[in-house]
């Protein structure tokens, strides 16, 4: 196990390498920084100045390196339209971020194994075709759309929540509810193929056969069968929250790094989408982590 | 979704020997199952929409007309086209729904087919042979993964224009890893399974293990995603074109007719909601044929169906 | 350490309770794009200078947006023209600023100075490109600026200059320190900016003690919250949902164009850019697709402005004459047939999109071969700045904005040879732009108005399309009309309370 866990750190580390070096060549394909960070109408000596300023005007690679200097001694630059540390801006961000995501797969994964393992044990039955429909039809409305329907019925009409913004606890709730449709949905699906499959395989049947009735043995049986491809969808449905918390951010004004890096992109703030992309992306290599331990808790076959 | 009204189904796959043609057999199996025939119905009329409907209605799809502006549905005195009303040009919905058809039908099924066989190709290979090469293609997903999808996609729109095939190839690349993961996955323990452990000591070749007994076993999950993610694609490139940055004017499709419609939302509500009705009918229809086909496919699923027998009578 | 410390901070975030709009005298302003500066030097630049000017930083003059007594002085006194090349600016007295320093002559020096450093790319400096501008210390309380050429409208630029003391660094401040009634008092970034009322200000007090400014995206959420009394003003909000009695509309001072390079086949046809202007419906645009009050334009500022021309006018929609203009075009040779693209800037204006596909639609109709492509700010800038792309004739929809009366701050970018965003290279007008910028009085309206007629009538320039107006929701507990000046302003004072 502890193998296993130091490859995974020495592999991730590789990716993230990787993972920089695609992502600084990319992003300084996409546009002239000094183009759109400077009014439309500045001189030519303005930009040249400001490429001067920001060490523009040297060979991508030479940026390159001095990036990758910097980024060892953890420094990622200054946001080039803040006039703060990259890492600082993205720190403040990503925390709203990885709260919103916490909360919300917290309370999707129980929905959906609880809704999902109901769902399979009563195949074809009306709760089944009721979570089933409901869920997907949920899960098929555009996550902007179900946000300002959300916003004019509970806030206008009803007054019931604020519109957007944070500060209360009910702040969070439209958000996460927006968040939340679309992942239990999914799960919901993989939970109840899953069960349904492994109420069909080998142990269980044997079970069965043994004459054991007793519901709930069966269902833990099948539970921690049947989990293998749920925790790969809990995993992927949350670095999916982690990274596409864009549009609910945008909508409800969070402050969180999906809408920042989506702000970092249109501005072409190099510095903070590198930072941004750098949290993110190790965040998400822990995550990973995480699920490749609970995979090897859950099935011993795997452990190597 | 619906298990009880397949018993014909299995029959008909029961006895593989007996020699029907293959069309009719597949259409007997739907008619099995109501829901599923009414399900492939609504996707036939949605290809062919996508097919033809561009060579008819273009013209009248582009057609801009102020004076129909908003033009409220349930109307006939504009004409047949204008039944679910106009959007905010005076152009007819439902031309432009079924002229859209082509463009979604495309994305969605570009992205979701191309990034479901390489995903799973990439998944099996990483599953079934070495450890060396499944570690790396899994780090190759990892990388993917933990490149925020759409901020991929901004990138790469923005330095290609924001074509279909451009669209099609990012949003394909963005869900590769999870057909990946999970096939990986469900080899790593359907290939422990008795009899493909039996297989291998008979001495098959790993093609047909693969293809013989680890591909079935795993298609049902993988058609599952699948059918999820093709209302994944079409909704992701409906939040891109709300972003701005997916499939721009004057190429239209549902997500981004639901996108523009999104701003008449408390005026003029069809301007959304055909479209996205579109998108939800498109996406149930094809969760219910996965549900057919899961059974029809699988022959491990039919221990369902004799409990399903017994219990329902 | 900074990490537990964020956490603990997101925690109590989602524990607390909201801040209590504490007094009656606060206000909540909820804009669409959150500054990612708050720095005076950069307030030229809408999304800062809503927050910024007139509220935290003061200029030495302001023009009246409100009324029409002109410019007015504000941190200046009076001021006079010395000789030809020097303007004399008497200062106010009794000034601070908020960190308790005090306003004199060396913080005007330093101001100029600091936005005009190459150090850092302050945008107010832009205004004052092609200029030499000396300023020089007279007394405390009295200082020149000598201008070379003669700068006859030097008031008017400095009303854009924002003061700062003189002990400034010279590079961007998060922490920004003015004359103004206001002081930043708390800006938590992602969520809002807080200024509060200074007990020391110079002038009369305003009545709001604190302003909240919270930042939204979506048009329909900012008109929503007023709607909700979650914020007391959202000063854009779109058209579809200004529907209520909260709501007023107003000329923001946007006009929007096709701008045409005259430098490529078909479009260096004169007759092609007629049938262009004559092929577009514009009056049908208004009161659909754009809100009611929407003007057709014919000249890129709007009437309010220095030299406004009230002789040209519209040219009437005529699709059977633009189609004979083409044909005409064609027999001589003209290559009417080529593909013309037509790019537009998603979310550049609420319905932009629709109002483009609208006008590839009827220039279609009158047989031009147009093709419409939305993009993004980016590559809008690509296709809207020199060098432009030449490889296919192009119409660049855009919007100009200048509040500021006067022509200048327009016409050099956009109509002279050398002019960045310019499409023509006329000599005439190039004259008469050189002219007009160095004329004053009566000279100057003449020549202005001259050009305005010249570019529409004989060059006709590009495809003018509408001065365009904006919509602002406003709660029942406040008082606040918007002026043409709200796109680039807010200034705090201005907010009654109810």
């Amino acid at each position: 196990m502890k193998t296993m866990l130091g490859k995974r750190a020495v592999s991730s580390l590789i990716s993230l390498f990787v993972l920089i070096v695609m992502v600084f060549f990319l992003s300084r394909l996409t546009g002239d920084p000094a183009a759109l960070y400077l009014p439309v109408d500045a001189s030519e000596e303005m930009r040249q100045n400001f490429r001067e300023i920001h060490g523009l005007n040297d060979p991508v690679i030479v940026q390159f390196g001095r990036y990758i200097g910097d980024l060892v001694q953890l420094d990622f630059g200054e946001s080039l339209r803040k006039a703060r540390p990259a890492i600082d801006v993205v720190l403040e961000a990503f925390v709203w971020t990885l709260w919103l995501a916490l909360i919300t797969m917290a309370l999707v994964s129980v929905a959906a194994i609880v809704v999902g393992s109901i769902a399979a044990f009563n195949v074809g039955r009306p709760f089944d075709r009721v979570a089933s429909v409901l869920s997907l039809i949920g899960a098929s409305a555009p996550d902007f759309w179900i946000a300002i329907v959300g916003i004019v019925v509970f806030s206008v009409s009803y007054g019931l929540l604020p519109t957007s913004g944070t500060g209360t606890v009910w702040h969070w709730i439209l958000p996460i509810a927006v968040l939340f449709i679309r992942p239990f949905g999914l799960i919901l699906q993989i939970v109840r193929g899953s069960m349904i499959n492994a109420l069909g395989s080998p142990y269980v049947k044997t079970a069965r056969a043994k004459g054991v009735k007793n519901r709930p043995v069966i269902f833990v049986h099948t539970l921690r069968n049947a989990m293998l491809p749920v925790i790969t969808v809990i995993g992927d449905q949350a670095a999916a929250l982690l990274n596409g918390a864009v549009v609910v951010e945008t909508i409800f004004g969070f402050p969180g790094v999906g809408k920042l890096m989506i702000d970092s992109i249109l501005q072409r703030d190099f510095n903070v989408i590198l930072a941004a992309i750098m949290v993110t992306a190790i965040a998400i290599f822990l995550m990973n982590i995480l699920i490749d331990i609970a995979y090897a808790l859950l099935d011993p076959r795997i452990r190597t | 979704m619906t298990m009880t009204d397949t018993s014909d189904t299995v029959r008909a796959e029961e006895d593989p020997a007996k020699p029907v043609s293959g069309l009719r057999r597949v259409i007997a199996m739907l008619w099995a199952d109501k829901l599923a025939f009414v399900a492939a119905l609504f996707l036939l009329v949605i290809v062919l929409c996508a097919v033809f409907g561009p060579m008819f209605l273009q013209d009248m799809a582009a057609k801009t007309n102020l004076r129909a502006r908003n033009a409220p549905p349930f109307e006939l005195e504009r004409g047949f086209f204008f039944i679910l009303g106009g959007d905010a040009l005076g152009r007819p919905l439902l031309a432009r729904i079924i002229v859209a058809a082509q463009n979604t039908m495309m994305v969605a099924a570009g992205a979701v087919v191309a990034s479901m066989i390489i995903g799973s190709a990439l998944g099996l290979i990483a599953g079934y042979t070495g450890r060396w090469v499944g570690e790396a293609i899994m780090r190759l997903a990892d990388v993917i993964m933990s490149f925020p999808s759409l901020l991929l996609a901004v990138i790469v729109l923005y330095m290609l224009s924001p074509s279909i095939a451009n669209l099609v190839l990012v949003l394909a690349i963005t869900r590769i890893p999870i057909y990946l993961r999970t096939t990986r996955a469900e080899v790593l323990e359907v290939r422990q399974r008795m009899f493909v452990q039996a297989a291998i000591v008979m001495g098959a070749s790993n093609f047909r293990i693969v293809f013989k007994h680890i591909l079935p076993v795993i298609l049902p999950t993988l058609l599952t995603i699948a059918t999820l993610d093709f209302a994944f694609v079409m909704l992701a490139e409906s939040s891109l074109s709300f972003l701005g940055i997916g499939i721009q004017p004057p190429e239209i499709t549902w997500g981004l007719m639901v996108s523009q419609g999104r701003q008449y939302l408390t005026s003029a509500w069809w301007l959304a909601f055909w479209p996205g009705l579109a998108i939800i009918l498109t996406t149930m229809s094809l969760n219910l044929l996965s549900s057919w086909m899961r059974i029809a496919l699988n022959p491990t699923q039919r221990w369902r169906l004799e409990i399903g027998a017994k219990k329902n009578g | 350490m900074k990490h537990s410390m964020l956490w603990a901070g997101a925690l109590l975030a989602t524990t607390a309770l909201s801040p209590a709009y504490a007094q009656d005298s606060a206000v909540t302003i909820v804009l669409g794009e959150e500054p990612d500066l708050v720095e005076p030097c950069m307030a030229t630049r809408s999304n800062i200078g809503r927050i910024v000017l007139g509220n935290i930083s003061e200029t030495l003059t302001e023009l009246d947006v409100r009324g029409d007594e002109g410019l007015k002085p504000r941190l200046a006194e009076s001021w006079e023209l010395v000789n030809d090349n020097t303007w004399r600016f008497k200062l106010r007295e009794g000034v601070t600023f908020s960190d308790g320093s005090t306003f004199d002559a060396a913080d005007v020096k330093h101001s100029f100075d600091r936005a005009k450093s190459d150090q850092i790319t302050c945008e107010i400096s832009r205004y004052y490109e092609g200029i030499e501008i000396t300023p020089s210390v007279v007394d405390e309380h009295t200082i020149d600026f000598t201008t070379e050429p003669a700068q006859p409208i030097l008031p008017l630029l400095l009303s854009l200059l924002t003061i700062v003391p003189s002990e400034t660094a010279i590079e961007f401040t998060r922490e920004p320190v003015g004359t103004g009634p206001y002081v930043m008092s708390n800006w938590a970034p992602g969520q809002s900016i807080t200024l509060e009322r200074r007990d020391d200000y110079w002038g009369e007090a305003p009545a709001v003690s604190t302003a909240n400014y919270v930042f939204r995206a979506d048009p329909s959420v900012r008109a929503a919250m007023v709607q909700a009394g979650e914020a007391d003003i959202a000063p854009s909000i779109s058209a579809i949902d200004a529907t209520t009695d909260m709501d007023a509309s107003y000329p923001n001072s946007e006009t929007t164009y096709l701008r045409i390079d005259h430098s490529v086949a078909p479009l260096d046809d004169k007759r092609v850019r007629e049938a262009l202007n004559i092929g577009i419906d514009r009056e049908a645009f208004v009161g659909t697709i754009l809100a009611d009050g929407t003007q057709v334009a014919t000249a890129l500022n709007v009437p309010t402005t220095l030299g406004w021309n009230a002789d040209t006018e519209a040219r009437p929609y005529d699709p059977e004459r633009a189609k004979a203009l083409l044909e005409e075009a064609k027999a001589d040779g003209v290559p009417v047939d080529t593909e013309i693209l037509l790019v537009g800037r998603t979310g550049n204006f609420p319905g932009a999109t629709e109002t483009y596909e609208a006008i590839q639609s009827m220039l279609s109709e009158v047989g031009f071969n147009i093709r419409l492509q939305m993009v993004e700010v980016a590559e809008h800038e690509q296709y809207y700045s020199k060098p432009y792309v030449q490889d296919q004739p192009v119409l660049v929809g855009a919007q100009h904005d200048n509040s500021r009366g006067d022509p200048v701050f327009s016409m050099y970018f956009k109509y002279h040879s050398e002019g960045r965003q310019s499409g023509i290279a006329d000599v005439k007008a190039d004259d008469l732009i050189t002219r007009a910028t160095a004329a004053t009085g009566d000279e100057r309206v003449a020549l202005w108005s001259e050009l305005f007629g010249y570019l529409h009538d004989e060059v006709i320039a590009d495809a003018l399309l509408f001065h365009m107006v904006g919509h602002a929701r406003v709660g029942n507990d406040v008082e606040f009309t918007p002026t043409i000046a709200t796109n680039s302003q807010l200034q705090l004072s201005e907010i009654g309370l109810k």
